[in-house]
């Protein structure tokens, strides 16, 4: 492929030579830069939604069962009481007893009871059982990281996405998420997934149809204060 | 695609015959419209939103040769591949060269418009190679095998009806109804094991975050995550006006984007993607390509519409524009309709082959006046027109028309004359009913009304009299 590298590398000096010349720069203070896009972002607040009235819990709650997101949510008191309340969402749905889940730790760990659980994940697996790193109340959304134990594709495959969350992790805004990945200064995971509401489409005369090609389903299980 | 925007008035005069075209496009624009609106009023902040969003890509813009080179380098640093392209040929021969060298056989798609800009999908056709639209949209009009007439909604111009025939004659196991939810089910049905068996994934991205090296998707479906998470290898084909400087920076535009596009508050799937699959990772691709396009971004950097680069493409303008709402998106004859197109289009190939576009428009000002990133493209129009005129690309009637026109205001005595003679020609035309029901060179105004007499006399003579009075 060198013939190839060789016009990309031609391409690269072409266009950052257009941009240059246009811009008639010669010099680029790198602070200078850094300063100006900070304070383009200033205080966020002025362009965030506000809802001060109000907790993050409530308003993520809100938002999840939203007509728009079709989520339904149930609250436990803490991780060891999820696998009931996956047990309770199975039943209401008619679903059996059978689930599958990521290879992680914390889910292995729990009792699952009458409840039989699989690591592997078939490309229609009825129903996938995860946990959210994060939840952002503004908007609903439940926030995936990709790592050895948590793979992407649970988030997607499924027909019914089971999630769990902890209640503590329910950031206000996006940007409170991004604040704290900056501040832990560690690289970011290969996949960050902003999970709002079920897969949707509305390229058929623009009604809103669940179920396009990833989760029809999604169920919220709240653990922990 | 085979641009066909030289025809436009021909392309026009067809799709104003479509008994279903009409139907099609008010179905959806009306609620994109409707439901912006309501998604807005929810949003207080909008106009700061607006107005950071504006001067955020501003900014970028400025410093883009920095922002390119940081995005390039943290991009490098996560794994991922990186090559430029200044031409759609560069472009789909990098692609293709990839797609060669692990004798890909069948490579899935997310929609992205920058695609259908380089035309990857006839390189992929050329090279043999499957391809699979896996957005719905494109998956219908890769069925009708016809190009997309709205870079958000591609298949607007297609009714229900006419989908559930297309399904019906391609799907393996299709539903035979035209009920909406059937229909998606048929083509989830269809698409899941194409998914699973293709060798490549491509897609475009939305956002490039220069300070992580991040390639950003926005989705509603989740295509993009199974067409770049399931085959070995994802290639992103990107323009280079995607940058933004953080995650930050970006997250103002995600509540934009989906606001102007579909009036929600956000997509389903908004996922930032880091480099290939790590040690470890049970799922992910083994390789990242990122092709970084120019095909012309920066003459139009170079140009009076370098604020077109702000564009993020979601399609507020075309919804809101009554050319579009007449005719749809085909008659632009390029992969760019509406007002953001009538720009795109002559920048992008040739003022030559697409003038006619910016000269439809009203100049009502509403593209602009929905534009999440406020681009002022009624003035660009202008400014098109202008143009067109300075190098004498304007039809000769129009020009000689002109001429006299411009002859006759520089005197007055000869202009007053003038409309006193057509005021006397108009009366005389309507006679007694006071209305001209034809009127020779008016007859496009005059087939579906009638048009008043003046009664007062010319402006002057009406401005003379209220001066005495």
């Amino acid at each position: 492929m060198s013939s190839q590298t060789d016009g990309s590398t031609g391409a690269r000096s072409a266009i950052l030579g257009a941009l240059r010349k246009s811009l008639g720069r010669t010099a680029l203070d790198l602070d200078v830069v850094a300063g100006e896009a900070q304070s383009l972002l200033g205080d966020a607040t002025r362009h965030q939604p506000k809802f001060d009235d109000q907790t993050s819990r409530a308003r993520f709650i809100e938002r999840a069962t939203s007509e728009r997101l079709t989520a339904t949510v149930d609250e436990v008191a803490a991780l060891a009481d999820a696998p009931a309340a996956v047990q309770r969402y199975l039943q209401q749905c008619d679903l059996p007893a059978q689930i599958s889940h990521p290879p992680m730790d914390c889910l292995r760990e729990l009792d699952w009871g009458a409840i039989a659980c699989h690591e592997t994940l078939s490309p229609d697996e009825p129903v996938a059982v995860n946990i959210a790193d994060w939840a952002i109340a503004e908007t609903g959304s439940l926030v995936f990281t990709s790592r050895s134990d948590s793979p992407t594709l649970y988030s997607y495959l499924p027909l019914h996405h089971v999630i769990l969350v902890d209640g503590g992790g329910i950031l206000r805004y996006m940007e409170d998420y991004w604040a704290m990945i900056r501040a832990a200064d560690t690289a970011p995971p290969r996949s960050t997934n902003f999970i709002t509401g079920t897969s949707g489409t509305a390229d058929i005369e623009a009604q809103n149809i669940r179920g396009a090609h990833g989760p029809r389903f999604m169920h919220i299980v709240i653990f922990g204060e | 695609m085979q641009q066909t925007s030289h025809k436009f008035k021909d392309n026009v005069k067809h799709a104003l015959k479509q008994p279903n075209l009409r139907t099609a496009i008010d179905r959806t624009t009306g609620l994109l419209t409707s439901r912006r609106r309501e998604t807005l009023a929810q949003y207080p902040e909008y106009a700061e939103a607006r107005a950071t969003a504006e001067r955020i890509k501003d900014h970028t813009l400025d410093y883009l040769d920095h922002y390119l080179e940081m995005f390039e380098k943290n991009a490098i640093a996560s794994g991922a591949k990186v090559y430029w392209a200044e031409t759609p040929k560069q472009a789909t021969d990098t692609i293709i060269d990839i797609c060669k060298s692990h004798d890909a056989k069948s490579v899935t798609r997310a929609k992205s418009m920058l695609g259908e800009e380089i035309g990857i999908g006839e390189a992929l056709a050329e090279a043999g190679i499957e391809r699979v639209e896996t957005d719905l949209a494109e998956h219908i009009i890769q069925l009708a095998d016809e190009p997309p007439s709205h870079i958000v909604v591609p298949a607007l111009h297609k009714t229900r009806e006419e989908v559930a025939e297309l399904f019906t004659e391609h799907h393996a196991d299709p539903h035979k109804t035209d009920d909406v939810a059937a229909l998606v089910e048929s083509a989830r049905r269809e698409l899941r094991p194409k998914y699973v068996g293709a060798d490549i994934g491509i897609s475009g991205a939305n956002f490039l975050i220069a300070d992580t090296g991040s390639i950003c998707t926005v989705t509603n479906e989740g295509n993009a995550e199974l067409t770049t998470t399931l085959p070995k290898v994802h290639i992103v084909n990107v323009g280079i006006d995607k940058l933004v400087p953080s995650m930050g920076h970006c997250a103002v535009f995600i509540r934009l984007l989906s606001r102007a596009a579909l009036g929600t508050e956000i997509s389903q799937y908004t996922t930032y993607y880091n480099g290939p699959k790590r040690s470890g990772d049970i799922d992910g691709p083994e390789e990242l390509h990122i092709v970084l396009v120019d095909n012309r971004r920066t003459e139009i950097f170079d140009s009076f519409m370098k604020p077109m680069l702000r564009c993020i493409r979601c399609g507020a303008c075309m919804n809101h524009c009554p050319v579009y709402n007449a005719v749809g998106g085909h008659p632009y004859g390029y992969v760019y309709p509406g007002p953001m197109g009538a720009i795109l289009t002559p920048a992008m190939t040739s003022l030559e082959e697409a003038g006619d576009l910016p000269n439809a428009c009203t100049l009502n000002g509403r593209c602009q006046e929905v534009c999440p990133v406020n681009i002022p493209l009624p003035d660009m129009m202008r400014r098109l027109r202008e143009e067109q005129w300075r190098r004498k690309l304007t039809p000769a009637s129009m020009r000689v028309g002109l001429g006299f026109w411009a002859f006759a205001v520089k005197r007055p005595w000869l202009y007053r004359l003038g409309t006193r003679f057509s005021v006397v020609m108009m009366r005389w035309v309507a006679r007694a009913k006071g209305k001209i029901t034809s009127l020779p060179g008016a007859g496009g105004w005059t087939r579906h009304r009638d048009l008043t007499a003046p009664q007062q006399g010319t402006f002057m003579d009406q401005y003379k009299r209220g001066r005495r009075s």
